[in-house]
C-alpha cells in the first residue's frame, strides 16, 4: 500500500538576502509514514519540523527532492481535500465557531447538505458545541486550538497533520485529543502529529521520528525505541538490600537491574539466598529521556532503524 | 469555482470597515444633494462627484497591496490555502473580492451621480459609465497592486503600481500619445476626470475591453509568481 506520506530527500534552505548565510531548516529528510498509523514528529525548536509540515501541505517548495501526500506530489490542491491539517498558531476569522468551521468545510468542498451535520458532529468531538455560536475571535487559545482541530477534521480527512494539537489544552481536553486521535486511527485514519509533549506521544503514537537540526536522528517505533535492549529490572522478597549493587528496597521488596546475558544467574542467585523472584521487566527509559538523548548528543545521520 | 467566491465573499466580509468607509463618501454626495440647488450647482456636484469618485480607485489599490500581506502576517491564509484550494483560486478570490467591494462602491456612486446630476441637465447613461471607466480602471489598479503584493509588502507594492500604471502616461508625454493606452488606466482615469456638461460622450468599449483583459493578464501573472511563493515564513 502507498505511503500517505512520503518525504523523499526533501531539504529547504532559506536563503537570506544581501549575501546573508542561508540556513538548512531541512536536510535530505526521507521518511514514509503508512496509512493507518499515528505518526509521532519529534524534534527541538529549530529542528525543522514545521518546515516539513509546510512542505508536506505545499506552503513552501522544497529546495531539494520531492514528496507525495496521499501518492500525489506535494502541493496538490485536490489532494489536500483529503487532508486535515492544524497549524501551530492557529489563527482565524473573528465569527461564529460553526460558521468558520462550516467556511473551511466549503473549501474543501464538503457538501451544502452535509455541511450542517458535521460541522456540529466535529464541534461535539472537540467539545465546543455548546459555544458553537460563540465568536472565535474571543475564544481563549485552548478554545481555538479545538476550533483548529473542527475545521480539520470537518472533511472526514483520510490524513490528519497535526502541528502542536495540545500545546494550549487543559488535561481534560488533552485526554479527548487523545481519544479522538486514537478512534480516528482504529477507523483506519492516518495521523501525523508534531508535539512537543512527549509523553502523549509515547501514549498514542505506533512510531516515532526524532528531527534535529533538519537532519532525521531516529525513527522506529515507539516500542522499540523506548526499550533498552541490554537491562533487565529484576523484583525480588526476602533478600538483603545489598546482597546486589546499586539495589533498592522499598516495603521488603528489593529492585536491581542486570545486563541481559546476567539475568540467569541473577535469579539463581535469588533463589539460593532463599528469596523469591516477584518479577523480571525489561527496563524502559521513557521517550522524555530518549529525546534527551538524541537531541542533547546525537550525530545527525546515525541511529535510524526501519 | 466554488473555492473563488468563497474566498471572495470572505474577502468583502473582512474589508467591511474600510468598504463602509468608502461609502461614507457616496454620503457625503447625498448630504450634498440634499443641501445645494442641483440645478443651478451641477458644475460644483459634478466636481466632488469626480474627487468622491477617484477614492475608489484609491481603496482598490489598498486592498490589492495589503490583502496578501495582511492574511499572511495574521497566518490566517495558512487555514485556507491548506483546503481543496488552489493559489491560482486564492488570487482570483481576492480579486473577485476587490471587485465586488469596487463594483459596491461605483453602484452607489451611479446611483447618486444619477439623483444628483441629471437635474443639472447630465446624461443618466453618461454616469453610469464613467463608473464603468471607474469601475474598470479601479479593477486594473488592484491587480497591477496584487501581481506586486505577491512578493513585496504593502507600502513598496503600492509605489510599484504606481509606478506601472503611471508609466504609459509618462511615455505618452515623452514619445507618442498612443503608448496611454498601453496600459489603460490613466485614459480611463481621464475619462472620468474631463467629464463635463458641454462635452459631447461617446462609450470607450474599446478601454474598457482591454482593461478587462489586462486584469486578466495580471491574475495569471499573480497566480504564476504565488504558487512559487513560501508562503509560510515571516512576511517582513
Amino acid at each position: 500500500m502507498a505511503a500517505a506520506l512520503e518525504f523523499d530527500g526533501v531539504s529547504k534552505q532559506y536563503n537570506r538576502w544581501y549575501g546573508g548565510r542561508s540556513v538548512t531548516a531541512l536536510d535530505r529528510l526521507t521518511l514514509a509514514i503508512e496509512p493507518g498509523e499515528i505518526f509521532g514528529f519529534l524534534g527541538p525548536n529549530g529542528a525543522g519540523k514545521t518546515t516539513a509540515i509546510h512542505l508536506a501541505m505545499g506552503f513552501m517548495r522544497p529546495t531539494a527532492g520531492q514528496g507525495r501526500l496521499l501518492g500525489k506530489p506535494f502541493g496538490d490542491a485536490k489532494t489536500r481535500g483529503r487532508v486535515g491539517f492544524l497549524a501551530e498558531n492557529v489563527a482565524f476569522y473573528y465569527r461564529p465557531a460553526e460558521e468558520l468551521v462550516r467556511f473551511y468545510g466549503a473549501l474543501n468542498d464538503v457538501p451544502r447538505s452535509a455541511l450542517k451535520r458535521r460541522s456540529r458532529e466535529v464541534l461535539s468531538a472537540v467539545g465546543l458545541l455548546e459555544d458553537r455560536r460563540r465568536n472565535a475571535g474571543k475564544f481563549s487559545r485552548g478554545m481555538l486550538q479545538r476550533v483548529g482541530l473542527a475545521q480539520a477534521l470537518i472533511n472526514d480527512p483520510e490524513l490528519v497533520v497535526l502541528d502542536e494539537p495540545t500545546s494550549a489544552l487543559d488535561p481534560l481536553a488533552r485526554v479527548t485529543v487523545r481519544e479522538l486521535l486514537t478512534s480516528m486511527r482504529n477507523a483506519g485514519k492516518t495521523i501525523f502529529l508534531s508535539s512537543h509533549l512527549l509523553s502523549e506521544v509515547e501514549l498514542i503514537c505506533d512510531r516515532v521520528a526524532v528531527l534535529n537540526r533538519g537532519q532525521l536522528v531516529r525513527l522506529g517505533r515507539t516500542s522499540d525505541l523506548l526499550r533498552t535492549d541490554h537491562k533487565l529490572e529484576i523484583t525480588a522478597r526476602g533478600i538483603a538490600r545489598d546482597s546486589f549493587p546499586e539495589a533498592q528496597a522499598t516495603d521488603a521488596v528489593v529492585r536491581f537491574k542486570v545486563p541481559a546475558e546476567e539475568q540467569r544467574a541473577a535469579l539463581e542467585r535469588v533463589w539460593n539466598l532463599g528469596g523469591e523472584v516477584v518479577s523480571v521487566n525489561p527496563v524502559r527509559r521513557s521517550l522524555e529521556q530518549l529525546f534527551l538523548e538524541l537531541t542533547m548528543s546525537s550525530t545527525p545521520g546515525k541511529d535510524i532503524a526501519s | 469555482m466554488k473555492q473563488v467566491g468563497l474566498i471572495a465573499i470572505n474577502f468583502v466580509r473582512e474589508q467591511r470597515w474600510p468598504i463602509l468607509v468608502l461609502m461614507l463618501w457616496v454620503g457625503v454626495l447625498i448630504a450634498m444633494g440634499l443641501v445645494y440647488d442641483l440645478r443651478k450647482a451641477g458644475e460644483e456636484v459634478l466636481f466632488v462627484f469626480k474627487q468622491v469618485a477617484v477614492y475608489g480607485i484609491v481603496f482598490a489599490v489598498f486592498f490589492g497591496a495589503s490583502a496578501i500581506h495582511n492574511e499572511r502576517k495574521t497566518r490566517r491564509i495558512l487555514s485556507v490555502l491548506s483546503k481543496s484550494v488552489g493559489r491560482e483560486q486564492y488570487i482570483a478570490g481576492l480579486l473577485c473580492g476587490i471587485i465586488f467591494a469596487v463594483s459596491i462602491y461605483c453602484f452607489a456612486m451611479a446611483m447618486t451621480g444619477t439623483w444628483i446630476l441629471r437635474p443639472a441637465g447630465f446624461p443618466a447613461a453618461y454616469v453610469w459609465f464613467l463608473m464603468a471607466y471607474l469601475l474598470v480602471a479601479s479593477v486594473l489598479a488592484a491587480a497591477v497592486a496584487v501581481v506586486f503584493s505577491t512578493f513585496l509588502n504593502p507600502l513598496f507594492a503600492t509605489l510599484c503600481a504606481i509606478c506601472v500604471l503611471a508609466l504609459p502616461a509618462a511615455a505618452a508625454l515623452r514619445f507618442d500619445s498612443k503608448w496611454a493606452s498601453a496600459i489603460p488606466f490613466y485614459p480611463l482615469v481621464g475619462l472620468l476626470m474631463r467629464a463635463s456638461f458641454s462635452e459631447k460622450w461617446t462609450p470607450q468599449w474599446d478601454l474598457l475591453a482591454l482593461g478587462v483583459l489586462e486584469s486578466g493578464l495580471c491574475w495569471l501573472a499573480a497566480s504564476w509568481l504565488f504558487s512559487r511563493r513560501d508562503i509560510a515564513v515571516a512576511v517582513d
